[in-house]
């Protein structure tokens, strides 16, 4: 257990390096940051400045309304780092990372660490939500559709999960906002927060969404997962004992059929905390995705790697938990 | 004493009939199958895969799968077990009939600890609360000669060997006292050095208990020692039954005959070769009216082509379902009419090596 | 058990299998000669008064600049399937090749390609797309190609691990003691029964490719053409939900009608191949 859990942890350390620094470096690809900072100006050259140096040019740049000199722009490729090479930059990122300090925004200035507390308990609650809607609906069918496994209430609920999964979840939002916001009026339209209540009732059409996908994927898993565990023995033996067939399918079946299930559970939170985009766009949720859309958009790079550094934790994380909660679902892993 | 409760008749199946529907055909499982069961009194069934002992055991405990088609009666101290399965009335099996399988790898919960699923039928059936339920349930694993029972208890199923889960199978089966139990093969996935200690575990409690015992097996030397009564089953079908000494010393019916003679045994000379069944297997799909062993006979005549034989005797004491028995004059008559032929009936080649058969 | 307890259900694709895969056919069909066929131009505007429900002329009506939304779907069809397409068989390509060699030599070269694989997969799809949109360009290569690369995960971890499943096989074994070469025993024993659940998970994952589409066309980075997201997209404001809803709701029905079709033959497909049963 203990030289299994190490290699997971290991495995998921790199992961988020790797993750990181992909992102890391193909953010010099976007466009020029310190075009950002400095504005036009951006656009003097080293050989400019060594003229300058040498006293062949005036020390005083004017473009597009900006005025700056090239010690301007040294002072700002110095204190974002930008005079050093990809692997250092990487490097001095990662270090202060873990010193709690994520930098600045380069185009509003903002703390970076300041905006993810803003946003990432939002995308955190949208998605516990979600997910634990999708939990509620995908268990109690899964087995009820297992129970009587191609018979009429499974090939009806069949049908209703291939017709869930075939929406895309832009279509099912608009479709949802439309019916229970615009026409209806239960729910409001755009994320409010006064106090957990009203947060609770925004929060539920747009979790509704993520989840009605999530639950038609969950509850195909669990069925053909509980299909096979009804074969084993010791469901037999359960029968045989007189139990309820109630209790046989939630207290002896569903525990070893949940694996495919917590796998996708985990790959889908961590995928979920950032790629909850459409859905957090429709509803105009300022979660960590639609922060991610407008960094991406205004070409702000410190925040695309600091949000896309929290989605990997985000995914490192739950597939730990996951590895835990595998451990408590089968004693066989504990002792492997 | 045992004498005496023997007498009270417990379990009744009348013409019991199994039928599955599959793509390529009804399968017939059981066929017609008659037996009953005194208190307290052990019987084995034995035959080979696919005869219809294991689908009769599921019948007794209402397993079998949905698609099942079944007739007979089943009647147990009383009450009509299949009305029992169709009004899904709680607290009979398990409570009153109780089953253990052949795998005790597979048939216990990998995820559940061995106590839990001791005491949950306790607290299922008999509404112990959790803490007189672990009480039980350790005095059960005590009881089924399990060491440091307190721990077992709380020790999940791979942690233990087979033998050891059999004995926590055994344990789980009889927590709530039944007086009926129904073991499917239960030594058949253990060693053999813990086969003994099984059965004569069984052994031991069905006398202590007062409880009855069928005992499911392919392996007519298991059944030998343990049972009062042996049902030989073929194709679904009962195809003798008595006493086992009767059974082993004078076999009436050609199947258990051949059984018999392909079993080694202490006294038989070394090199010297065992016995196969030849011919095909039983067809189970839309069988014809015919003795069902006919094809694999080596007495078969024209008659057992074309009607089933019924099982008759003297009831408790010796029935076979044969026109030419074994070792009587009329199947020695049919043995040395195909062997003059060289072919039965129903055109099994008559080998050299079949001779004593008679 | 000692009888083979065989539900009553044969094996057979059965009747929605072909209803999906005759969807499919005439979908392709129809967008492939799209030019031939007397439809109108699917950018041309005036083709009937704007924001005009379903009519003779215009089956699915027009939306606000009066372009016919039957040629927009059929034109949006065309990307859209290009798209799913051109991703999944990239995916199955890249993915299946990495997955069964990986699955096959086992060892280092495992643990690297399903390191990637898992590195792949922690990568939030949609940003990672959205990254390279925002960065390339938005033409359908671009796009269909950055599917392609998501679809590369899934697809290589499926035979990685169909191919481990068989790897120790008898017939692999065989081959192995008979001494054919690693390449032809990947070709000939290997390949087709990896293909089989790819196959099926293919199906399944141009259903994904063409939502992710649509889920880029909807944050307004995916192809300059029209698409089914672009359309949805184009029809989706409060006002456009409102008084004209067929602008969105009549792509948003041929996208579900297609996605469905996929899911259902890739399913019926996989089950095809894998049969179970119940105990109850």
């Amino acid at each position: 257990m203990a030289q299994f859990a190490l290699r997971r942890v290991l495995q998921l350390i790199l992961v988020f390096f790797v993750v990181t620094f992909v992102a890391f470096a193909s953010l010099k690809l976007v466009g020029d940051p310190l075009f950002n900072l400095v504005g036009v100006i951006s656009g003097i050259t080293e050989e400019q400045c060594e003229a300058v140096a040498r006293g062949e040019l005036e020390d005083t740049f004017t473009s597009g309304g900006n005025i700056g000199d090239c010690a301007l722009i040294q002072r700002a490729k110095a204190e974002n780092h930008l005079d050093k090479g990809v692997p250092q930059r990487y490097g001095i990122w990662v270090i202060n990372m873990f010193r709690g300090d994520f930098g600045t925004s380069f185009v509003n200035g903002d703390e970076i660490s300041d905006i993810i507390a803003d946003r990432l308990p939002v995308s955190v609650r949208l998605i516990v939500l979600a997910q634990l809607i999708a939990l509620g609906i995908a268990v109690p069918w899964g087995v009820a559709a297992a129970y009587r496994a191609n018979r009429g209430f499974d090939k009806v609920s069949t049908v209703g999960s291939f017709a869930l999964l075939s929406v895309p979840n832009f279509a099912l939002g608009v479709i949802l906002l439309y019916f229970f916001s615009l026409r209806w009026q239960i729910f409001p339209s755009r994320y409010e927060n006064h106090g957990w209540w009203s947060e609770f009732k925004a929060l539920i059409l747009p979790a509704a969404t993520l989840a009605l996908g999530l639950a038609a994927t969950y509850q195909r898993l669990l069925r053909t997962d509980l299909i096979t565990t009804l074969q084993e023995d010791f469901v037999h033996m359960a029968r045989a004992k007189g139990l309820s067939d109630r209790h046989i399918m939630y207290r002896h079946a569903l525990r070893p059929s949940l694996f495919s299930v917590v796998t996708v559970f985990g790959v889908n939170t961590g995928a979920l905390i950032g790629g909850a985009l459409v859905v957090e766009q429709i509803y105009s949720i300022p979660g960590v995705g639609t922060e991610l859309v407008e960094a991406v958009l205004r070409n702000d790079p410190p925040v695309v790697v600091a949000l896309i550094a929290v989605v990997a934790v985000g995914f490192v994380l739950v597939n730990f938990l996951v590895d835990l909660v595998y451990a408590y679902l089968d004693p066989r892993v504990r002792s492997a | 004493m045992p004498d005496n409760s023997h007498s009270v008749k417990q379990l009744s199946v009348q013409n019991l009939s199994v039928r599955f529907p599959t793509v390529r055909g009804t399968v017939c499982a059981v066929n017609g199958v008659s037996f009953e069961l005194s208190q307290g009194a052990s019987l084995g069934i034995v035959g080979e895969s696919g005869s219809g002992k294991s689908v009769t055991a599921r019948t007794l405990m209402n397993l079998l799968p949905r698609s099942a088609e079944v007739s007979g009666g089943v009647e147990f101290e009383g009450a009509d077990v299949r009305r029992l399965a169709r009004e899904r009335v709680k607290h009979f099996w398990g409570v009153k009939m109780a089953m253990i399988f052949q795998d005790p790898m597979t048939s216990l919960n990998p995820v559940k600890k061995c106590g839990t699923q001791i005491s949950e039928t306790l607290r299922y059936h008999l509404k112990r609360d959790r803490k007189t339920a672990r009480h039980e349930g350790i005095d059960l694993l005590n009881l089924v000669g399990i060491p440091e029972p307190k721990k077992r208890f709380d020790q999940y199923p791979h942690e233990l060997s087979g033998g050891l889960r059999q004995r926590v199978v055994i344990a789980m089966a009889l927590a709530c006292d039944p007086s009926l139990l129904i073991a499917d093969e239960p030594t058949t996935a253990v060693d053999v050095t813990v086969q003994k200690h099984l059965l004569d575990l069984l052994d031991r409690l069905r006398k202590e208990r007062g409880m009855s015992l069928i005992l499911i097996t392919h392996d007519l030397g298991v059944a030998r020692r343990r049972c009062d009564e042996i049902a030989v089953m073929y194709a679904g079908r009962i195809v003798e039954r008595g006493k086992p000494e009767d059974l082993f010393e004078d076999p009436r019916h050609p199947y258990t005959d051949a059984l018999l003679r392909s079993m080694p045994r202490l006294n038989t000379p070394i090199h010297s070769r065992l016995e196969a069944i030849g011919g095909p297997p039983p067809e189970l799909i839309n069988p014809t009216e015919q003795c069902s062993f006919a094809p694999r006979c080596t007495l078969a005549q024209a008659d057992c082509l074309q009607s089933v034989p019924q099982l008759s005797g003297v009831i408790g004491m010796r029935e076979i379902a044969c026109f030419y028995p074994a070792n009587t004059k009329r199947g020695r008559r049919a043995l040395a009419k195909n062997r003059a032929r060289g072919k039965t009936a129903a055109g099994l080649q008559m080998s050299a090596r079949r001779h004593t058969s008679g | 058990m000692n009888v083979v307890l065989d539900e009553a259900e044969a094996k057979k694709l059965g009747c929605i299998f072909w209803l999906a895969v005759g969807w499919l056919g005439v979908l392709v069909a129809t967008t492939s000669f799209a030019p031939l066929l007397p439809i109108e131009d699917p950018s041309a505007i005036a083709t009937g008064p704007a924001r005009s429900g379903p009519s003779l002329d215009n089956w699915f009506g027009t939306d606000a600049l009066g372009r016919d939304v039957f040629a927009r779907t059929v034109y949006g069809a065309r990307v859209s399937l290009v798209v799913g397409f051109v991703a999944i068989a990239f995916g199955m390509v890249v993915g299946g090749t990495l997955g069964i060699i990986a699955g096959y030599f086992k060892g280092s070269i495992d643990l690297i390609v399903n390191f990637a694989f898992f590195a792949l997969l922690s990568f939030p799809g949609l940003v990672l797309a959205l990254l390279i949109t925002s960065t390339f360009d938005r033409s359908l290569r671009t796009v269909s190609l950055t599917l392609a690369v998501l679809a590369v995960a899934p697809i290589g971890r499926l035979a990685r691990a169909t191919t481990l499943l068989y790897g120790e096989r008898e017939f692999v074994q065989a081959a192995r003691v008979l001494g054919a070469r690693h390449f032809r025993i990947i070709t000939r024993e290997l390949l087709p029964v990896v293909m089989i659940p790819m196959a099926a998970l293919a199906l399944l994952g141009m259903g994904v490719a063409i939502v992710a589409e649509g889920g880029l066309a909807f944050l307004q980075l995916s192809v300059e053409e029209i698409s089914w997201g672009v359309i949805i997209n184009d029809g989706r404001g409060i006002r456009d939900l409102q008084e004209n809803p067929h602008v969105a709701l009549m792509p948003i029905a041929a996208m579900f009608i297609t996605i469905l079709s996929l899911n259902f033959a890739g399913d019926r497909l996989r089950d095809y191949f894998d049969v179970r049963e119940t105990a109850f």
